[in-house]
């Protein structure tokens, strides 16, 4: 299929994940106790308030008419107002969104730099003590839950041992943040621990299936040496589906995120949706919602054109 | 080659010699010995053609020739390709070797090259494995092989990734990559097993022109007796990792001397070729009273302009273009093509598995697309289905006896389990199987008799039609031969119509009365075995049946001869 | 390398039956696989510890005792004790009952959701998959923390409602697992040979498609409860866990979380242990299983 065409398909299917998406949290909006007019105005609204909001807001009309409405206001850039913050809500999540990226795409990338030689290590060494370490320190990896790794790292290597400052970087600016960097090392080491367990095993999996095809047989029957066909064959065809699934792993680096954040206290938008929660400030908890799905869809489509650009026969369609 | 040629080859020291070669592999439940005690030579300019059925060893041999079998495997005995024995060199040696002294051609050209690495530079690669080159140099020489295999507008295809290449043109690039440093040896592991008729003739021309230009020595791994008349001067024959004959190609096709041989050439389907001189019989009544009669009667199945296409706008792919043909009760209609002719496709409409895009599909004379869905599960109780892979066709969860029952619980819902039991032995008993066998998995069978339970199945209900999609590729030429005697004496028997889907034109000489020929979604022509067969009307039959090698070297050579010169004759004429 | 690279011809003869049969060939691909068999080890220890456990150190897990607040471990109390008494021992296996039981009810419950709707969309095709499939990954595009908090600021569920809100959080992937698997499997030749005489679909899925995914199923499970597991764990430190005095190894650890920085270490090293080893041990037993079933699932 020709790109434009492929890219238009890709972005309707994307549009409707989004819709979709709407609905759900439309429908949370509904489910919330007392309604969305609580849920927007607040525990300390009185029965008078809430009744006059519906009538302005139209909450009286029927759900469809009044989804439409939603729609309306989402296309607007208007995601309500915290009324604990007292702020719009967009606003909140376009001041720490950036800090969020930043904290999630040096995880990533830390992670990814890590885990794609250790997968490629572990399938040239399958079933040799390096490979059995290796698994097991990975399924470990994934089994701690976040919190408990960052303790265990403030632990050691805050207390005990005292390298790295227990918090996060603070600041409102990305230049703080940055400013900091020591301060930014236990953080993204948090985040990145299971991205290395989960993607190390892809990789190491992709690499097995590799080097059992056809063609590490004919470039070796060329004269190609192992350590070559790894470097020039086996690396690119098994980099391939690793990056497919980097896009489904977008929503589980943001939910890391959130408690990262949490435990070291880094005002990006987990830490927001963390206090709004406390707060039941439900404006700031779906518009997060939303603004995370949104950048999942979008982190698909992105790894799906950079597999297009890749992997050449994704283009024609015969992947 | 000449006589003075073979006289020197004979003369030269082996290239390659392998001495009381032994393989054992280590599978998860036991040691196998694939190969034992296999000695054979090959000399510069000869070939030497290494053939048998599956699980003979003989792709076995030609792996542990290069060093590259697997891990499991442990290799005994001496394999001394140009001083160099193979069986004690280190990975370093082996490397050195590979590639510049022996070169190998594998199988499955889909799957032999690197999908994400363009064809120019994985033959330079290659040429840098072994030549101290500059990148671009590499790079001008790969172009250079392209050219020398037949590639089209070399400079241009260099760039391509194998997708975009079609399998023939994938085992031209392989090739190319073997003979990049002109090797001494060429060990070609079944090289033409997965390509089409027509292009297998090409890859053969191909080789062998590349074999004599260079005085290459080369070792043919093929189950093909066909390809070994055509290609090869002597032939070893294998039988359970043993060689049991050896000799001249001449005296092994047509005089062999072991029992197996003489029962392996047996069992090879002949394709029937006319005469030359013979003129083509008259053609305008219907030569036999049983065609005649055939025309009266309804038909069993029916397709009227049939046409399919899969996938929309752009990418809409025409599988069928109005394609019309029918099977009357009793007599089998073979539908020959090669592939993606639409053979299959016809078969699936014909089974109501694909709904045409347009024209009309009858089924016992009723019609598929007007039926209600009930009406039409009871027609199908009059079919019988036959698929090509052994392994896919029985659910592996499923005991023998419950695969063969399952058409029955479908459509004879009232039978007690005794009375099924009794149609399911009867059924086995037909095609031959044990009784005993009902409680076996499938994967305990082996493939011939995996087909029988596909046929026992497809019978059980008494079909009064078989669909048989490739039925007998899968399996070796001696199994082919029973499953298709037993077909052939059932319908006898029971009297069902037949659709024998096949790629194999000798298979479908023998066994259909009537034949389709199918090219590109279209039937190129129809019409009664012994004259579409013996005398084509298109010129596309005729190269197909030109195409198709004959297991006897002294016809092989003389159509061989024929095929080039029709050949060179067409391509003056397109030129002039 | 070479001994990664697959032979090219099955060796042995043709037509001899093989000796071991699917079932028992799996089971001893499962007993060689050293670390799925530490796995099993792990569960059977922790299974026998949480439910027989307190029958043999029975301790009050109900009542406070104020007076004998996070005692460091000793010959009365082998782990300590917590911030309001509790002997850590008897708290570790009274814990990890809420822990185990919500996890594998959870994770057999995301299982069964997500098959039924992956089977149902690949089976069906066209237009009803490409919708199925849409609302899937609508819901892999919101993380299930979020929506758990999200559902935690509106109320506090009891043990099936935190049961039916993990397993609804968490079907998404086995149901994209299964899909593939009914894809592959409606195209099988055997489910076509019954469809063109006449079978019914109901048949095909019955007989065929749903016994065929079996070994996936059972995979994709094993992973799911590791997940669950750790899920419950995660809804603890998020605050929608079970209510005190009832536990589980994440609201120990997360009521720890503070205690840590005053050296009360017996309060977190236990159950953060305990949470590690038992998903481990539910990922190895799950990844050795996918290697001796020979299906294809998460790496």
């Amino acid at each position: 299929m020709s790109t434009p065409s492929y890219l238009i398909r890709r972005v309707l299917q994307a549009v409707a994940v989004i819709l979709i998406v709407t609905i759900v949290v439309f429908g949370l909006l509904h489910a919330l106790p007392g309604g969305p007019a609580r849920g927007i105005l607040g525990p300390q609204a009185t029965a008078q308030q809430i009744a006059r909001f519906n009538h302005e807001q139209g909450l009286d009309k029927p759900l469809p008419v009044q989804y439409l409405y939603y729609l309306n206001q989402l296309l607007h850039g208007d995601l309500g107002t915290s009324y604990t913050l007292n702020a719009p809500v967009a606003r909140l999540i376009g001041e720490r969104l950036p800090k969020t990226l930043v904290l999630t795409v040096l995880s990533a990338v830390i992670g990814l730099l890590l885990a794609i030689p250790l997968g490629m290590w572990q399938a040239v060494r399958r079933n040799k003590p390096v490979d059995y370490v290796i698994t097991t320190l990975s399924f470990i990896a994934y089994s701690t839950p976040v919190y408990f790794l960052g303790l265990i790292l403030v632990l050691l290597f805050s207390q005990v041992l005292p390298w790295f400052p227990s918090q996060a970087p603070q600041g409102d600016t990305l230049a703080q943040v940055f400013s900091d960097p020591q301060a930014l090392v236990l953080p993204v080491v948090a985040g990145a621990a299971s991205m290395v367990a989960v993607f190390s095993r892809y990789m190491r999996a992709a690499t097995l299936e590799n080097l059992s095809e056809d063609y590490v047989r004919t470039a070796r029957a060329g004269g190609s040496r192992p350590r070559a066909i790894l470097r020039r064959h086996v690396f690119r065809n098994s980099l391939t589906p690793v990056v497919a699934m980097l896009g489904y792993y977008v929503p589980v680096l943001f939910g890391g995120a959130l408690v990262v954040e949490q435990l070291f206290n880094y005002p990006g938008m987990g830490l927001l949706f963390w206090t709004a929660a406390q707060a039941s400030d439900y404006p700031v908890l779906l518009g997060c919602v939303l603004v995370i799905a949104v950048a999942t869809v979008v982190g698909t489509l992105l790894a799906d054109i950079v597999q297009r650009i890749i992997d050449p026969r994704v283009k024609a369609g015969r992947s | 080659m000449t006589a003075t040629q073979a006289s020197a080859a004979a003369t030269a020291e082996p290239i390659l010699e392998l001495d009381d070669l032994a393989v054992v592999f280590t599978t998860e439940s036991a040691r196998v010995p694939a190969v034992r005690g296999v000695s054979l030579h090959v000399r510069p300019g000869e070939t030497l053609a290494l053939v048998g059925e599956s699980g003979s060893g003989k792709s076995t041999v030609a792996l542990a020739a290069m060093g590259l079998l697997a891990g499991n495997a442990r290799v005994t005995g001496r394999a001394v390709i140009d001083g160099t024995d193979i069986v004690a060199a280190d990975e370093a040696r082996l490397a050195a070797l590979r590639g510049r002294t022996v070169s190998m051609v594998f199988q499955e050209p889909a799957t032999a090259l690197d999908p994400l690495t363009r064809i120019g530079k994985q033959i330079a690669e290659v040429i840098r494995n072994h030549r101290d080159v500059s990148a671009r140099d590499a790079a001008d020489q790969a172009v250079d092989l392209l050219r020398r295999v037949g590639i089209p507008e070399p400079e241009k295809r260099a760039a391509a990734y194998p997708f975009q290449l079609s399998g023939g043109q994938r085992q031209r690039v392989v090739i190319a990559m073997a003979i990049a440093n002109d090797p001494a040896l060429l060990i070609a592991d079944e090289p033409t097993t997965a390509l089409d008729v027509t292009v297998q003739a090409e890859i053969l021309d191909l080789l062998r022109r590349l074999a004599a230009e260079t005085g290459t020595g080369v070792l043919l791994v093929t189950h093909n007796m066909g390809v070994v008349a055509d290609f090869a001067d002597r032939v070893a024959v294998m039988y359970h990792g043993r060689i049991v004959e050896t000799g001249p190609v001449e005296d092994v096709l047509l005089r062999p001397s072991h029992d197996y041989t003489r029962r392996l050439l047996a069992a090879v389907p002949r394709l029937s070729v006319a005469e030359a001189d013979r003129p083509a019989p008259d053609r305008e009544p219907a030569p036999e009273g049983a065609s005649g009669s055939a025309t009266d009667v309804a038909p069993v199945v029916e397709l009227r302009g049939v046409s399919v296409v899969f996938g929309r706008g752009r990418r809409a792919v025409r599988a069928l273009d109005d394609v019309s043909l029918a099977v009357r009760p009793g007599e089998t209609l073979g539908l020959v093509g090669e592939s993606g002719s639409g053979k299959s496709t016809a078969a699936r409409v014909a089974l109501g598995l694909i709904t045409p895009t347009s024209g009309t599909v009858s089924l016992f004379g009723a019609d598929l697309a007007r039926t209600r869905s009930r009406a039409r599960r009871a027609l199908r109780s009059g079919i019988g289905v036959v698929l090509q892979d052994p392994v896919a066709s029985l659910d592996a969860r499923m005991t023998v006896g419950e695969c063969v029952a399952e058409p029955l619980r479908v459509h004879r819902r009232e039978l007690s389990a005794q009375d099924r039991r009794g149609r399911v032995e009867a059924v086995l008993d037909r095609v031959r199987l044990p009784r005993d066998i009902v409680r076996r998995a499938p994967g305990e069978l082996s493939g011939g008799q995996r087909q029988r339970v596909s046929l026992a199945r497809a019978l059980v209900l008494e079909p009064r039609l078989l669909v048989a999609d490739e039925p007998t590729s899968a399996l070796d030429v001696s199994v082919q031969e029973s499953v298709l005697e037993v077909i052939t004496e059932l319908q006898d028997e029971l009297g069902f119509a037949c659709l024998f889907v096949s790629h194999d034109l000798a298979v479908v000489q023998h066994f259909a009365r009537r034949v389709a020929v199918m090219r590109a979604g279209r039937i190129e022509e129809q019409g009664p075995t012994g004259t579409t067969l013996l005398h084509p009307e298109t010129g596309y039959t005729r190269r197909l049946l030109a195409a198709v090698p004959v297991p006897d070297p002294v016809v092989q050579r003389g159509r061989r001869a024929e095929r080039l010169a029709t050949l060179a004759a067409g391509r003056t004429e397109g030129e002039a | 390398m070479s001994t990664v690279i697959q032979p090219a011809e099955t060796p042995g003869t043709a037509g001899a039956p093989r000796e071991t049969s699917g079932a028992r060939l799996a089971v001893r691909r499962f007993l060689r696989n050293r670390l799925a068999v530490a796995g099993l080890c792990v569960v059977a220890f922790f299974v026998l510890f949480c439910f027989v456990g307190p029958l043999v150190y029975s301790t009050d897990q109900t009542h406070t005792a104020l007076q004998q607040v996070n005692l460091s471990p000793s010959g009365a109390h082998w782990l300590g004790t917590d911030a309001v008494g509790h002997d850590e021992l008897g708290r570790l296996m009274y814990g990890g009952k809420v822990s185990l039981i919500v996890g594998l009810a959870a994770g057999v419950l995301a299982t069964v959701i997500g098959t039924l709707w992956g089977a149902a969309a690949g089976y069906a095709g066209g237009w009803i998959d490409a919708v199925m499939m849409r609302i899937v990954d609508a819901g892999i595009a919101i993380p299930a923390l979020f929506i758990l908090l999200v559902v935690s600021a509106i109320t506090t569920p009891g043990l099936g409602g935190l049961i039916l809100i993990l397993g609804l959080v968490s079907w998404l992937v086995p149901s994209r697992l299964i899909r593939a698997e009914t894809l592959t499997l409606k195209n099988r030749d055997y489910v076509l040979t019954l469809r063109a005489i006449g079978g019914t679909h109901a048949r095909a899925i019955l007989r065929h498609i749903l016994p065929n995914s079996v070994s996936t199923v059972i995979v994709a499970t094993t992973f799911q409860i590791a997940d669950a597991i750790l899920l419950v764990a995660y809804v603890s430190y998020l605050g929608l866990g079970v209510q005190p005095p009832a536990t589980d190894w994440g609201g120990m650890l997360s009521a720890g979380l503070t205690a840590a920085y005053s050296g009360y270490w017996w309060l977190i090293v236990p159950p953060g242990l305990a949470i590690i080893l038992v998903v481990w041990a539910f990922n190895a037993i799950g990844d050795g299983l996918r290697d001796a079933f020979d299906v294809r699932g998460r790496g």
